[in-house]
């Protein structure tokens, strides 16, 4: 209770208050402009939240990351345009209510899940972090090793129909993390004699080149006219208690989502696609998804939203992040030295517990501006592309190089958003160079640790029962995951 | 995954994406090639302390990923041969490529702008030119541009304090002036 009353106290923080709202409402907007969105915006502000304390830091990314997951619903509905992937089910089940002159009450429906599911979210953050901590307390070099392992392996099972590809992305991020000095023997990897290559491929401009550069580079080269936004019709509050009209469907979305979220690499996608389908087909209702069910749209803003409070749990607790987005907040701890993990709840729990009130107050803050400027924020999804494309790509300069005065770093942003404009041409995707990166030296070193005090035997990893579960579940996840596409695809060559 | 972007360009055709894996091949392999001298050390400890081994397994992951990928896109085109309109298609989708190049470049020219005539001018200099480049240019989006060009110096300049390095237009400037457009502009 102290402990949870420690963080109560953090919010009094003008800082932390104003980096709570400016971070919510500034998510809501981005996630409303189709290709701006929270990995763009928070790896342009990635730098600036270095000078800041680092709860004040966490707070206005966090803010971005949860205010896009509300504010994508409304490109989705008001233009039929998703603002990001996991506003499209939202896009494809708000279309009829907008062709029936129900856009508000979609509105409200997607509103009011996204609350449930991220208010539960939150609570699931507070209920179970410190428990898993606990028992990560016990937790060897071994078991780490897995869980970094096993954060690489579901990233790439989560890319259904491009696990090559994947694959390929993630051995790609791995080797950029063993670019530099090795720490055990000083050893140089891959510099070819090159200074700036010692420290490493820095996480910031590669993470501002893949996800914001290249973004600008495909906005600057697009053509076509904008959509149209629909006029708001209906009561906006009928949809606010619609949504307890379906509470196995909210409330298993939202548990889904967590669940989902904890699991390191699955992501809000993934976990919306599959909750979508099952949901389809439990509910009585099942034959009216996608042709406007109000439970299409619960499934799917529900589950979106509950999946990043419940992301923080796995990287909190085990210094583990699931995804692309806790994968860049993870830099903001290091640059602070506050290392995520068991001991962080010893060391810094005023700083834990002042993430999840902060969290928590957040989805009342954005509820409240969404009620507010609902039809505002349609303008934003409106902006021109190119114009977009010109902010991003002028915005960007500020974390390339003003983070470290360095050409170099500037030059590596450049390559890297050459890089990503080629892969997202070809739809192959890019979170996992990222989670390659960040979880390439946890692995190296956790291995190194389990191997070096069994002597070099590989037996370790199976004779220490968590692991030997982790490493048991793993197998079996892949030998199943191979077999299912070996079979789909020789059907769709038959 | 999130990677499913629906605003990414066009999908690539067959034969762009073939060139791409060829040219991703050729380079993955290369640095496998290369292991022996780039992690060249000399490490006396067991084998799983040898600097090689971490990029030695993600290098043969990826290798092979993109052996897996040229094997497929080889066994299609063999299927379904490439018809004279999807070669000129891969040609100007090989030759679009050179978009990005072009505002990388114009990227490269606005940080050299910023040293020397400092990151406000530079900023508001880079976005008009931007706007006239890729099309839009009018008074509307002009002044948008200026609009642009205010919030980033209000909220990171002024207000985040990000440091600039002083450029040599500033110089011409009595120093009092000078100062002030170091600190704020």
């Amino acid at each position: 209770m102290e402990f949870l009353w420690t963080g109560l106290m953090q919010l009094g923080d003008p800082s932390v208050a104003l980096a709570m709202v400016v971070g919510a409402i500034l998510g809501v907007v981005v996630g409303a402009i189709p290709g701006a969105g929270a990995a763009v915006t928070i790896s342009i502000l990635l730098p600036t939240t270095f000078a800041m304390e680092p709860l004040t830091g966490m707070t206005l990314l966090l803010g971005v990351y949860c205010g896009s997951a509300y504010g994508s619903a409304i490109p989705a509905i008001m233009i039929n345009t998703p603002g990001s992937p996991v506003a499209v089910l939202t896009a494809l089940e708000a279309r009829p209510f907008v062709l029936r002159g129900e856009a508000r009450r979609a509105m409200s429906l997607a509103y009011s899940s996204s609350f449930v599911g991220g208010v539960l979210a939150v609570l699931a953050l507070m209920l179970l972090t410190l428990p898993l901590a606990k028992v990560a307390k016990n937790f060897g070099s071994a078991e780490f090793a897995m869980l970094a392992l096993a954060a690489l392996v579901l990233v790439v099972i989560g890319h259904t129909g491009a696990r090559v590809a994947a694959a390929a992305a993630m051995a790609f991020g791995l080797f950029l993390s063993t670019v530099g000095i090795e720490t055990a023997f000083s050893t140089q990897r891959y510099t070819f004699g090159s200074p700036a290559l010692l420290g490493g491929i820095p996480l910031v401009p590669m993470v501002i080149g893949l996800f914001a550069m290249s973004e600008a580079l495909v906005q600057l080269t697009a053509r076509g006219a904008p959509p149209a936004v629909v006029q708001l019709k209906g009561r906006f509050f009928d949809g606010f208690s619609e949504v307890f009209r379906y509470p196995r469907t909210l409330f298993g979305s939202s548990a889904f989502g967590i669940l989902c979220g904890i699991m390191p690499g699955v992501g809000e996608f993934l976990a919306q696609q599959v909750n979508y389908v099952w949901a389809r087909k439990l509910s009585p209702e099942g034959h009216l998804f996608g042709k406007g069910a109000p439970e299409g749209i619960i499934v799917s803003e529900a589950t979106n939203n509950s999946v990043p409070p419940a992301a923080l749990i796995p990287m909190l607790a085990l210094g583990i992040p699931g995804e692309e987005l806790t994968a860049m907040m993870l830099a903001v701890f290091l640059v602070h030295n506050v290392v995520p993990g068991p001991d962080l709840f010893l060391t810094r729990p005023e700083f834990v517990a002042g993430l999840y009130w902060t969290l928590l107050v957040m989805n009342f803050i954005i509820i409240g501006f969404l009620l507010l400027a609902t039809g505002l924020i349609a303008r934003a999804a409106l902006i021109n592309k190119r114009f977009l494309g010109v902010a991003i790509l002028t915005l960007s300069l500020i974390g390339t190089y003003a983070s470290n005065y360095n050409f170099t770093d500037v030059g590596i942003a450049m390559a890297f958003a050459l890089l990503g404009f080629i892969l997202r041409s070809h739809r192959w995707p890019l979170t996992p160079i990222l989670l390659g990166l960040v979880m390439g030296p946890i692995l190296e070193g956790r291995m190194r640790q389990a191997l070096g005090g069994a002597n070099g035997d590989l037996t370790i990893f199976v004779t220490r029962p968590i692991s030997a579960i982790m490493v048991a579940a793993l197998a079996l996840l892949i030998v199943m995951t191979v077999r299912a596409d070996w079979k789909a695809r020789k059907e769709v060559t038959t | 995954m999130d990677d499913a972007d629906p605003h990414a360009p066009q999908p690539a055709s067959r034969l762009e994406s073939l060139a791409l894996t060829v040219i991703f091949t050729a380079a993955s392999g290369g640095l496998l090639a290369a292991i022996e001298v780039a992690t060249r050390s000399n490490a006396r400890g067991g084998w799983w302390t040898q600097p090689w081994l971490m990029p030695g397994i993600a290098l043969t992951i990826l290798v092979a990923a993109n052996l897996i990928t040229l094997w497929r896109d080889v066994a299609d085109l063999r299927r379904n041969p490439p018809l004279p309109a999807e070669w000129a298609a891969a040609r100007a989708a090989l030759l679009g490529w050179a978009r990005p190049v072009e505002y990388l470049g114009w990227f490269a020219a606005y940080l050299w702008l910023i040293h020397h005539a400092g990151y406000g001018v530079a900023t508001l200099g880079f976005v008009l030119f931007l706007i006239w480049r890729t099309g839009l240019w009018s008074v509307r989006w002009a002044l948008a541009g200026v609009g642009l060009c205010a919030f980033m110096i209000a909220v990171f300049r002024m207000g985040l304090g990000v440091w600039m390095p002083a450029p040599d237009l500033y110089d011409i400037f009595p120093q009092a002036v000078r100062t002030v457009l170091i600190r704020w502009f």
